[in-house]
């Protein structure tokens, strides 16, 4: 179809319409399939930049005049979310994880690296050949593989300086080699027979699993064993990835961790073989735990066994408690029989048979539950709030824009709880009163988005959801919507707008959404583990649940632990444990040779607990009362290497970035913030930056209108109310933990023999190569990348 | 009806009314910038926010309905000092000059750009108008004035300064050479007397403003005829004495009362003037030690000791101005000071508070760089610095003036007296370098016939997007980016001329600050 306004909408450089190749026609075919209405415009941005890897003007052009969206409208949108890119990109995009964990272990100085690698010019993000273009992104959410970088939609974990340009080659290896990213549903195993389950989450095929998974496929086919690999959910060991369980009949299950591809024979071999030749090959058991965060190269390197009676992962896995992640590592995420038989949707069901919708909301308030987003507001109130609306129309909503640097639950529990969480959101429904809802998971969550779709799918194909649920008169349409890149799009009213096709602003509330939401209709917002527990909830009763924890705050909170600790992961535990139990006992405490320092506990809205004060139990008040918040669940830990100034810079780099720039003390007072932050990590700030630092924190945290603006400022308050002392050593132009590169220096000791490595590794030609000589640094040259220190063989190079 | 109290005073509005429709019905002014009257609240500026029910948040007065029974605090200090703080957040990003730079630098506060608009199109008599506003001898200051003003002007580094000093020369010699000299007018007489001692620059100056006020002034001197320093300190060739005196004739003329030879100490005291006058005004210039002395007057380092918002003595009814304060070798910083005198002493006469402390509110843009200035020059003739063809001591001729006049970029904001802004700065004191952050390029898009844009006055308000979308623009505008870099612009990057076809106007006026402005306010 040609039109005279439809050919000339390019300014004469782009192609008609009825190119079939054409941008136009693309649009046209998408509108034609999706829609054209108002809350479209983000999909269909997505669906382009999908295509093209960023947005061609001649197909937003497009998009306006068949959609009848305002130009304005688009340029708002399309600018506000930062998944959308306006400028056409290198061949692959290499993302920077700069999440908490990430920037902890030196995301900086691996971004600077590939810097270097692709040697991109000045305010480049492209490399001279157009190959790869290299973004920041602020979390991954991977954060125990930490430092990340993600290309294409492969994720490369434990990365340093040095690794990088062996990790962009390894990308282009695997290219040639085509691979299947989907894993099919499979039948359950015939009984008698081995199972290997693989953990296939997206952090640990960041660690490497997807090739293990691959070889113990091959090595099964090679040697004809009686065995079947299958993909298993997430166990929160983190620190023991890639992982493999064989499970076989009328034996203890046997867990191998840190598994290598080259080595799935030799595990197939003694376990698929003939009973008799187990026990040939013993597996040494090392202390790889607390060797492991100190290794540096993402390949997996040597191979245990674990026994889940060993004492560490005892230490681990014991005084969790687990509700939202129950059983663990044996449900496999997508299988839906793998969760109906383990009570899956018993709760839903009863709920049904039951049809009485007060009285789940009799019992989720009698349990006490909270929403686990961050806020701790109480969840019978607000579905109590949704079913007393007049208003016929209602809608829930599952939140899993998981923004918070540093925090992976959710993403965990959807990528491997996906029924669960589905089953929560049916109840939330069927109790609210509302027909359709809405899962809005980060764009950055690729296999999150993927399984939940999926599982949406196969529970309308089972009768669990979709019209007439379990043949009742109960229907429910749940669709999954894809964030954008928005921080600020965690909050209620900015995710509806997103939702609603707009800009993520936050609104002035009251009205809350439980009274005006989703196009003005009641609704039910709460945040993915808050669903996921609500399964439990009515499987146990109300009386149970609210046996765990304490007086304010019931039940179990998972949690992902990360930075500087020997085991992280994600973790389950009754609330009320004290951060001491989690950071010493469970997680092993930090590193050997450095002390405890600080637990950075919600975020950019949390702040930083000193060690003094980690027998703070979990606890939505205690928290407070000390100046953190529970928020989402992640908990970073620091030790002595550990900046506080600098880690209240970052934080406020990252929420000076994601504010929507709507009131001005958080648009403009962020980035005033940060600029004292800066000067202070530079050694440039006065002595009453401090003063004015923490008036301006204690402003913006009174006149900002949602959640981020007023939460903002508490990385620097707490930082400030416990570690001033960090901030005045600033003043004086010194960094005690060493970190800020401005106020840190080089050098090089007698101890130096002239061995030239140094020399070698660096980066920038800051140390002249003097064989069998004394080596010494260029201050002006050095970028402090580190390198030189880690590759000295007689430790010689000190930071002053 | 709502029944709520605000400060303290109970108010009665309509269900749905807003926190500020409230407090404007009862008469509290509550400052806003981004509020539409009779739209939706969109607030973004904040700086309308209250405290509601004693809360630790505060609420933006525009967006917060009533509720009976409500609290609200619009004018604490807490308050008051959150609303500084956003608006000192919005001047950290604020790049632009109230008044031009070489107004800014004049110690006179010559209104140089409107003077240059009025020369330029040839309203030379309004020009000398504007001109004496601020300086009461400027054909003599035109010869002897150091042109600090043109130091400041943004042309100085390209291609030279507009001739300021000469172009104000130029309306002063035309006005005399008349026949008809400007003599301004002058309230009816207050009845007040007050005597200044000393007819220097400082006290013609004063003389020159008070009798505007009606008060009645005798002027003494230790000297035969007036004009103190000028007269007995500037060489003839630099300015001809016909010239002082035309200027001082004026003064005379209107109403001045000149009493020569006469020294105060010896032959008249301090308190017999003092007794016999409402008021005195010291403009000696440099006094010795003894006189400080003998007339009982406390001192300072550098001269007499005054009260710098009263500027009095430490003697009741005895103020002091120009070189007898601080010593100072330019007569326009005499000419200057004998203005502000002449004001402080009517406040005193009225027996009203001093008005203000010291200068207007205003941002500066600071040094800019040759790429940055190419836009402005877009404002001014393009042509070189004129010199004028019989010489510099002849002056200009009225067509040269003219063309010299229009190479004035005009770089003073057009909304310097409207800007809202810059209102709400100067009420709450606020310090427009208390948040010093990266300056950003100074940017200026003249694409649009109707509208002048310039981004460094935005406050990302939205205002304009708002009304243009309400205007059914078919481009319009829209909120680009999100964050610290948060701006409006035209979809497909294309012209502000596309974006805005029908809005221009109605945003122009809508906008709150200078960042929009109509191409015809500017003169």
């Amino acid at each position: 179809m040609i039109t005279a306004r439809g050919t000339n909408v390019t300014n004469g450089t782009g192609t008609c319409a009825t190119d079939p190749l054409s941008p136009a026609a693309f649009v046209d075919a998408r509108v034609a399939e999706q829609g054209s209405g108002p809350e479209q415009l983000i999909p269909l941005l997505q669906a382009i930049q999908e295509r093209y890897r960023y947005l061609p003007e001649e197909a937003l052009r497009r998009l306006c005049e068949v959609t009848g969206i305002r130009p304005a409208d688009v340029l708002e949108v399309s600018t506000f979310y930062a998944q959308f890119r306006l400028q056409p990109v290198g061949e692959h995009l290499v993302h920077v994880c700069h999440g908490t964990a990430c920037h902890v272990r030196g995301a900086q100085r691996v971004h600077d690296a590939l810097v270097r690698c692709l040697r991109l010019r000045d305010g480049e993000d492209t490399d001279p050949e157009g190959q790869f273009t290299v973004q920041s992104v602020a979390c991954l959410g991977c954060c125990s593989l930490a430092p990340v970088v993600q290309i294409d939609d492969a994720l490369y974990g434990h990365l340093t300086p040095d690794c990088v340009t062996g990790a962009l080659k390894d990308f282009l290896a695997r290219q040639r080699r085509a691979h299947s990213e989907y894993v099919p549903d499979m039948p359950p195993a015939p009984s008698g027979q081995t199972e290997f389950r693989v953990i296939l989450d997206s952090c640990c095929v960041a660690g490497g699993t997807r090739r293990v998974y691959e070889a113990l496929q091959e090595a099964v086919r090679h040697t004809g064993a009686r065995a079947t690999v299958r993909p298993a959910g997430c166990t929160g060991l983190c620190h023991l990835i890639p992982m493999v369980e064989v499970v076989s009949p009328g034996r203890e299950p046997v867990l191998y961790a840190r598994v290598r591809p080259e080595e799935a024979e030799r595990i197939v071999r003694q376990h698929g073989s003939p009973p008799g030749l187990a026990g040939r090959i013993r597996q040494i058991w090392t202390d790889v735990l607390d060797h492991l965060l100190t290794d540096a190269t993402w390949e997996p390197v040597t191979r245990h066994t674990v026994d889940k009676r060993d004492p560490p992962v005892c230490a681990y896995l014991g005084p969790q408690r687990r509700i939202v992640t129950e059983h663990f590592g044996a449900i496999a995420p997508l299988e839906i029989d793998s969760y109906i038989a383990r009570d899956g949707f018993v709760a839903l069901r009863r709920c049904l048979e039951a049809s009485d919708p007060e009285g789940v909301i009799r019992e989720i308030t009698e349990a006490g539950l909270r929403g686990r987003g961050g806020a701790g507001f109480p969840t019978g109130i607000k579905w109590a709030k949704v079913r007393a609306a007049h208003d016929p129309i209602r809608y829930v909503i599952c939140n899993g824009d998981e923004g918070d640097p540093g925090a992976f639950m959710d993403r965990m529990l959807l990528e491997s709880f996906p029924y669960r969480v589905l089953e929560g959101m049916a109840i939330a429904a069927f109790a609210v009163g509302a027909r359709e809802g809405f899962l809005y998971i980060r764009a950055e969550y690729p296999q999150a988005v993927r399984n939940v779709q999926e599982a949406i799918r196969r529970c309308e194909a089972r009768g669990l959801l979709g019209e007439r649920i379990l043949g009742t008169d109960f229907s429910l349409r749940l669709r999954v919507v894809q964030g954008a890149g928005a921080f600020v799009c965690g909050e209620e009213t900015a995710l509806i707008a997103s939702i609603e096709g707009r800009r993520g602003t936050p609104r002035l509330r009251p009205p809350y959404p439980a009274e005006q939401g989703l196009w003005g209709h009641p609704t039910c917002i709460n945040n993915v583990e808050t669903y996921a527990a609500v399964p439990w909830i009515l499987r146990h009763g109300a009386q149970a649940y609210a046996a765990i924890g304490t007086s304010t705050s019931k039940g179990t909170k998972v949690f992902s632990v990360t930075g500087r600790v020997v085991r992280g992961g994600l973790i389950e535990v009754p609330m009320g444990v004290t951060i001491r139990q989690i950071v010493e006992e469970i997680c092993g405490g930090v590193p050997p040779g450095h002390t405890f320092k600080a637990v950075q506990i919600g975020g950019p809205s949390g702040g930083c607990l000193p060690a003094a004060l980690a027998d703070t139990p979990v606890d939505y008040e205690a928290l407070q009362a000390a100046g953190a918040i529970m928020g989402s669940g992640g908990m970073v830990v620091l030790d002595d290497r550990d900046c506080m100034v600098d880690i209240a810079r970052y934080f406020l780099e990252f929420t000076q970035k994601e504010s929507c720039g709507q009131c001005t003390l958080c648009r403009v007072g962020t980035r005033r913030l940060l600029d004292i932050l800066e000067r202070l990590c530079q050694g440039k700030a006065h002595r009453d930056d401090l003063d004015r630092l923490e008036e301006l924190a204690q402003q913006v945290r009174m006149g900002s209108l949602c959640g981020l603006g007023q939460t903002a400022p508490n990385p620097v308050l707490t930082t400030l109310r416990y570690f001033r002392d960090e901030y005045e050593a600033h003043l004086q132009g010194h960094c005690p933990a060493g970190r800020c590169a401005a106020l840190v220096h080089y050098r090089v000791t007698d101890a130096c023999f002239g061995c030239t490595r140094c020399a070698q590794v660096c980066p920038t030609g800051a140390i002249p190569l003097l064989p069998m000589r004394p080596h010494h640094v260029d201050d002006v040259l050095c970028t402090r990348c580190d390198a030189c220190r880690a590759a000295c063989p007689v430790q010689a190079i000190t930071v002053e | 009806m709502v029944t709520l109290t605000i400060d303290d005073i109970s108010v009665t509005v309509s269900e749905g009314s807003t926190v500020l429709e409230a407090a404007r019905a009862a008469g509290i002014a509550i400052p806003t910038l981004c509020h539409l009257p009779g739209r939706a609240p969109r607030p973004s500026c904040y700086v309308c926010m209250v405290r509601v029910n004693g809360g630790s948040r505060l609420m933006p007065a525009c967006a917060t309905p009533v509720v009976d029974g409500m609290r609200v605090e619009s004018q604490s200090e807490s308050v008051l000092a959150v609303r500084r703080t956003a608006i000192e957040l919005l001047l950290s990003e604020h790049l632009g000059d109230c008044v031009g730079p070489c107004e800014g630098v004049c110690p006179a506060h010559l209104e140089t750009p409107r003077m240059m608009r009025q020369i330029a199109t040839g309203q030379f008599r309004e020009a000398l108008i504007t001109v004496k506003r601020s300086i009461a001898l400027p054909a003599t200051l035109g010869r002897i004035c150091p042109e600090l003003c043109e130091k400041g002007c943004r042309r100085a580094g390209h291609d030279g300064p507009v001739a300021v000093c000469l172009l104000k020369r130029f309306v002063a010699d035309h006005d005399l050479a008349s026949g008809d000299p400007y003599i301004p007018p002058c309230a009816p007489s207050t009845g007040k007397r007050v005597a200044i001692i000393g007819s220097g620059p400082a006290g013609l100056s004063a003389a020159y403003y008070l009798l505007q006020q009606g008060h009645a002034c005798t002027l003494f001197d230790a000297h035969a005829l007036p004009g103190g320093m000028l007269r007995y300190g500037v060489p003839e060739e630099l300015l001809p004495r016909d010239v002082l005196d035309a200027e001082i004739r004026v003064i005379l003329q209107m109403g001045a009362e000149f009493r020569g030879n006469v020294r105060i100490g010896a032959e008249l005291s301090l308190d017999q003037l003092r007794a016999e006058y409402h008021a005195v005004l010291l403009a000696t210039g440099a006094l010795q030690e003894r006189e400080f002395l003998e007339a009982g007057l406390a001192r300072s380092a550098q001269g007499v000791r005054v009260d710098r918002r009263t500027m009095q003595t430490s003697l009741p009814g005895v103020f002091a101005a120009g070189s007898v304060v601080i010593a100072s070798r330019h007569a326009v910083r005499a000419v200057a000071d004998g203005r502000a005198a002449a004001e402080a002493i009517g406040h005193y006469l009225a027996g009203v508070a001093p008005s203000r402390t010291g200068k207007e509110f205003s941002v500066h843009a600071g040094r800019l760089e040759p790429e940055e200035l190419r836009p402005y020059l877009a404002c001014g003739s393009p042509e070189p610095r004129l010199i004028p063809s019989g010489g510099r001591a002849a002056g200009f001729t009225p067509e040269e003036a003219q063309r010299e006049a229009q190479r004035c970029l005009q770089c003073a904001c057009a909304r310097a007296d409207t800007c809202a802004l810059r209102d709400i700065a100067e009420r709450l004191g606020a310090n427009p370098t208390r948040f010093r952050g990266t300056r950003r390029a100074f940017e200026v898009d003249t694409s649009h016939p109707e509208v002048r844009f310039e981004p460094g006055k935005c406050i990302a308000c939205g205002i304009c997007v708002r009304i243009a979308a309400e205007q059914g623009e078919t481009l319009g505008l829209g909120m680009q980016g999100r964050g610290f870099g948060l701006h409006p612009a035209v979809p497909f990057r294309e012209s502000l001329k596309a974006g805005l076809r029908t809005a221009a106007r109605a945003c122009a006026a809508a906008c709150p600050t200078g960042a929009l402005v109509l191409v015809s306010d500017r003169g």
